[in-house]
C-alpha cells in the first residue's frame, strides 16, 4: 500500500489536469491569480508540491484560511490570564499553544517577542492540550473541583461540534472562551480591499460542506470565478481548471467541483443547531480589523457557558499589551490577506521559524508561513541533480 | 517462605519504597523477579559488576532510557521497547549485540504483576535478539514522582573485523531502502492515548533488528550506512544523514510502504507519517549495484516482507532532504521540530 491508493491522488489524472490547465492558461493569454482561503489547502498544496504543476501565468495564493492566525491577540492574552488564574484549567487545541499574543515577553530573544500559552504554562499556568471540545468537557468531569475553560478557536466547521456539545448539556464547571470565526463575511470583504488583485477563488470543501455554497452567490457578480474544491491533488487542480475555464468563457460562476461532499444549501441540521446556540456578532480578525457578522457569540440561553460571564473579574483586568497587533516586522496581516508571500517577510526562516515562532502564521500547520517553511515553498521549484 | 516471581507478587502486590532501599526487598526483587526472569549467569551471581568474555576486536557500547505512555500498547510494551531499542542501536553500527544492562526506575505503588509482565517481555525480546541481560539496578520513586516505570538499558556489541559503516561512505548515486511500513509505532501508540482509544488492526513494529541487519550485510557487503528510524521518523533520519554534507537525499513518497491504518489515521489527524515514530525499522544506504540484493535479503526476512527502495542520494540540493511525488513535483522534508499533535481541523 502506497501513498496514492485513491483516484483523487491518481498520477495519470493529475498529469492530464496539468496539461489541460496549461492549455487553457495559454488560450487565456493573461496572468491569473487564484486565492484559496483554507489552511488545509495550503498544506496539501505544499505537501504535494502542486505549484510545480501550474504554468507561470497562474499563481495560487493563500488567503485568510487559518483560524489560529486570525485569532485576535486579545483572546490569547485572556487565555493566558485565565490559565494563570488559580483553580482554572485552560484547555486548548495544541495548535494554539505557541501562538504569540499581545503581552510583551522579555526572554533574551531578539525582536518584539510576545507571550504565548506555553509561556503561561512555564509560569505555572495549568494549560492542557486537547483534541476536541469533547475532550475538554471530559476534563471538566474528571476535575469537578476545578473550572475548565475551553479556548474555542476555529471556523464554522469546528464550532458545530461546540454547539452540539452545549445542546446536549456540558458540565457546570465547563465554559468557553469564545474565539470562533465565521468565514463567509471575510471572503466577501476581500474583493473590497485596495490592491486586491485576484480573479478566482477556491472555496474550502469542508467548510462549505457546513455552510453550503449559497452564501458565496454574490462573488461571481463581482467578476470573480469561484470553485469549491476538496483537498486531494485532483480536487485542487480541478478547482483551478474550473476557474480558468470560467475566466476564458468570460462567465464567472460558482462551481461545485466537490460535489461528493458539498450540498448547495449546506448541512441544514448542523446549521440549525449552530445558530440555536450561537449568534453572529462583529468580530476582530487579527491584523485585519473588525468584520461585521463574522464572529460567534453564545446566545442568552447559553451565556452561562461563557468564560467572559463566569470570570468577569479576569476580563475586567487591564492587559499589559503592545500597541501593534503583530510583533514588529511581522507581515502576518498581509500574508493572511494574500497580499505578500511569506518569503517577502524579512524575518521568515531567520528570526521566525516553527521552533521559535515570532509571528502567529508560523505556528499552526494551517498557517501560511508554517506551510511554506515546512515544505520549502519559498524555494520555488526544487532542482535535483543526480 | 516461598520464593519466585508469583510468590513475590502475592506477597507484596505493588512496588514499595523499600524495594529500592538496597535491603531485603531489593534483594528479593532482584533474585525472585529479575534474575529469575532474565536467567543469565552473571546476574544470578549478584556480583557488583558483570564479568564478561571478551570476543576480541572492536566493541560498540550504547545506552538509552525509555519512557512511554501507555506502558502496554498494541504490538508491544516498554520492556520489549527497552531491549529492542538498544539492540537496534548496536546493530546499525554493524555490531553483533551481546550483553545488555537493565536499570529500572519504579514508581511506588506500581503493580508487581505488571512489572513481571514487563520483565518477561524483556527476556523474550532478548532471546529473540540472542543477547543476555547481565546486570541491572532498581530505584523506587515516591508515588506521583514517576510514570509507573522507566527503563534504561545499556548494551555492548562486538564489531566483526573489516566492517565500516557510516555517513562518511555515503555518496551520490547510492540507493536508500527501508524494511517495511513507516509510522506504525507512532500511530499505534497515539491511537491508545486518552481521548482516542481506537481499535485498529495496526500494531507497533517494535522488534530487534540485528538478524535482519546481518542478512542485509551478508547479501550486500558494500552496504554503507544503516540507521534505525525511531522518534522523528524518516524525516529525522534523512535530515541527520545529509545535514552539512556535500550531498542530499531524495525520497519518492509514492514508494514508501504505509499500513492502511496509518494512511487513514494520519490523514484524519493531520500527522505526516514520515514524521511518526518507528521501533522496528531501519534505513539502509547501499551502492546502486547492490540495491536489489539488499531488497531481496530484507524481503526474505520476517521483519522485512514489505521492504522497499524509497529513494537515492543526490548531488544537489546539498544538505537537504527532498520528497519527490508521483507527479514529479518536489518539496522539502523538514527536520521535525515538535512532538506530534493532531491539528485543529
Ligand atoms: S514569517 Fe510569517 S509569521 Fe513569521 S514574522 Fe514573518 S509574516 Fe509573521
Amino acid at each position: 500500500m502506497s501513498y496514492d491508493p485513491e483516484v483523487y491522488k491518481d498520477p495519470k489524472l493529475v498529469l492530464a489536469l496539468k496539461e489541460r490547465i496549461a492549455e487553457v492558461a495559454r488560450e487565456l493569454g493573461r496572468p491569473v491569480k487564484i486565492m484559496h482561503i483554507c489552511g488545509t489547502h495550503e498544506h496539501e498544496i505544499g505537501r504535494y508540491g502542486l505549484r510545480d504543476l501550474l504554468p507561470e501565468s497562474v499563481e495560487l495564493l493563500a488567503g485568510p484560511g487559518c483560524p489560529v492566525c486570525v485569532c485576535d491577540a486579545e483572546y490569547i492574552d485572556r487565555a493566558i490570564q485565565l490559565a494563570l488564574t488559580p483553580g482554572v484549567i485552560l484547555a486548548s487545541f495544541g495548535d494554539m499553544l505557541a501562538v504569540p499574543g499581545g503581552i510583551p515577553l522579555r526572554d533574551g530573544r531578539p525582536g518584539d517577542v510576545r507571550m504565548s500559552l506555553l509561556d503561561a504554562k512555564a509560569r505555572g499556568g495549568d494549560v492542557r492540550a486537547v483534541y476536541s471540545v469533547f475532550d475538554a468537557a471530559r476534563l471538566a468531569r474528571e476535575n469537578p473541583d476545578k473550572e475548565v475553560v475551553f479556548f474555542s478557536v476555529g471556523f464554522e466547521t469546528t464550532v458545530v461540534a461546540v454547539a452540539a456539545l452545549l445542546k446536549r448539556g456540558a458540565p457546570g464547571n465547563f465554559s468557553l472562551l469564545e474565539a470562533n470565526y465565521y468565514t463567509p463575511p471575510a471572503t466577501s470583504m476581500l474583493p473590497t480591499l485596495e490592491g486586491f488583485d485576484v480573479q478566482g477563488f477556491l472555496l474550502p470543501g469542508h467548510a462549505a460542506a457546513i455552510t453550503g455554497l449559497k452564501i458565496y452567490e454574490h462573488l461571481p457578480r463581482l467578476g470573480i470565478a469561484c470553485a469549491s474544491a476538496g483537498f486531494e491533488p485532483v480536487d485542487v487542480l480541478s478547482g483551478v481548471l474550473s476557474v480558468l475555464l470560467q475566466l476564458k468563457e468570460g462567465k464567472p460562476r460558482l462551481e461545485n467541483t466537490y460535489r461528493r461532499v458539498i450540498p448547495y444549501e449546506g448541512n441544514t441540521l448542523a446549521l440549525k443547531e449552530l445558530f440555536e446556540v450561537f449568534e453572529l456578532v462583529p468580530q476582530r480578525w487579527r491584523g485585519i480589523g473588525v468584520i461585521p457578522d463574522s464572529g460567534f457569540r453564545l446566545r442568552e440561553a447559553y451565556r452561562g457557558y461563557s468564560a467572559e460571564e463566569r470570570f468577569k473579574e479576569v476580563f475586567a483586568r487591564p492587559l499589559p499589551r503592545s500597541e501593534r497587533e503583530h510583533p514588529k516586522g511581522c507581515r502576518c496581516a498581509e500574508v493572511t490577506l494574500g497580499l505578500v508571500r511569506p518569503s517577502e517577510c524579512p524575518v521568515f526562516g531567520k528570526l521566525c521559524t516553527p521552533d521559535n515562532p515570532y509571528g502567529p502564521c508560523m505556528v499552526s500547520h494551517e498557517g501560511t508561513c508554517r506551510a511554506w517553511y515546512t515544505y520549502g515553498m519559498d524555494r520555488g521549484r526544487i532542482e535535483v541533480e543526480v | 517462605m516461598k520464593a519466585g516471581k508469583k510468590a513475590h507478587v502475592e506477597r507484596y502486590g505493588s512496588v514499595r519504597l523499600s524495594h529500592g532501599s538496597g535491603g531485603k526487598l531489593t534483594l528479593e526483587l532482584i533474585t525472585e523477579v529479575f534474575a529469575a526472569t532474565f536467567g543469565s549467569e552473571p546476574l544470578k551471581e549478584l556480583t557488583d559488576a558483570a564479568i564478561l568474555e571478551n570476543p576480541g576486536g572492536r566493541l560498540a557500547f550504547t545506552t538509552d532510557s525509555h519512557a512511554i505512555k501507555p506502558l502496554f500498547f498494541p504490538g508491544g510494551d516498554i520492556g520489549r521497547l527497552a531491549v529492542a531499542g538498544t539492540v537496534n542501536d548496536l546493530a546499525v553500527v554493524g555490531a553483533k549485540p551481546l550483553y545488555l544492562s537493565a536499570a529500572f526506575l519504579l514508581e511506588e505503588g506500581f503493580p508487581l504483576e505488571d512489572l513481571v509482565r514487563i520483565a518477561e517481555s524483556m527476556k523474550a525480546t532478548a532471546d529473540e535478539a540472542g543477547v543476555a541481560i547481565v546486570c541491572g539496578d532498581t530505584k523506587v520513586l515516591e508515588r506521583g514522582k514517576g510514570d509507573g516505570v522507566f527503563i534504561n538499558t545499556a548494551g555492548v556489541g562486538f564489531i566483526p573485523p573489516g566492517r565500516d559503516l557510516g555517513p562518511h561512505r555515503v555518496a551520490p548515486g547510492d540507493v536508500v531502502l527501508v524494511n517495511g511500513t513507516l509510522g506504525d509505532h507512532g500511530i499505534a501508540v497515539l491511537s491508545q492515548r486518552e481521548g482516542f482509544e481506537l481499535t485498529l488492526a495496526l500494531r507497533s513494529d517494535v522488534a530487534p533488528l540485528n538478524s535482519l541487519v546481518e542478512a542485509v550485510l551478508a547479501a550486500a557487503p558494500g552496504t554503507k550506512f544503516l540507521r534505525d528510524i525511531t522518534r522523528g521518523g524518516l524525516a529525522a533520519v534523512a535530515n541527520e544523514l545529509v545535514l552539512g554534507k556535500p550531498f542530499g537525499i531524495r525520497i519518492f513518497d509514492h514508494q514508501i510502504p504505509l499500513h492502511p491504518d496509518v494512511v487513514e489515521y494520519s490523514e484524519m489527524l493531520g500527522i505526516d507519517p514520515l514524521l511518526a515514530a518507528n521501533e522496528g525499522k531501519v534505513l539502509v544506504v547501499v551502492p546502486k549495484e547492490e540495491a536489489e540484493a539488499a531488497l531481496e535479503a530484507m524481503r526474505r526476512h520476517p521483519l522485512g516482507k514489505q521492504a522497499a527502495i524509497i529513494g537515492d542520494i543526490v548531488r544537489k540540493p546539498q544538505g537537504l532532504a527532498v520528497v519527490e511525488t508521483a507527479y514529479g513535483t518536489r518539496r522539502i522534508l523538514e527536520m521535525p521540530v515538535e512532538e506530534l499533535l493532531p491539528r485543529i481541523c
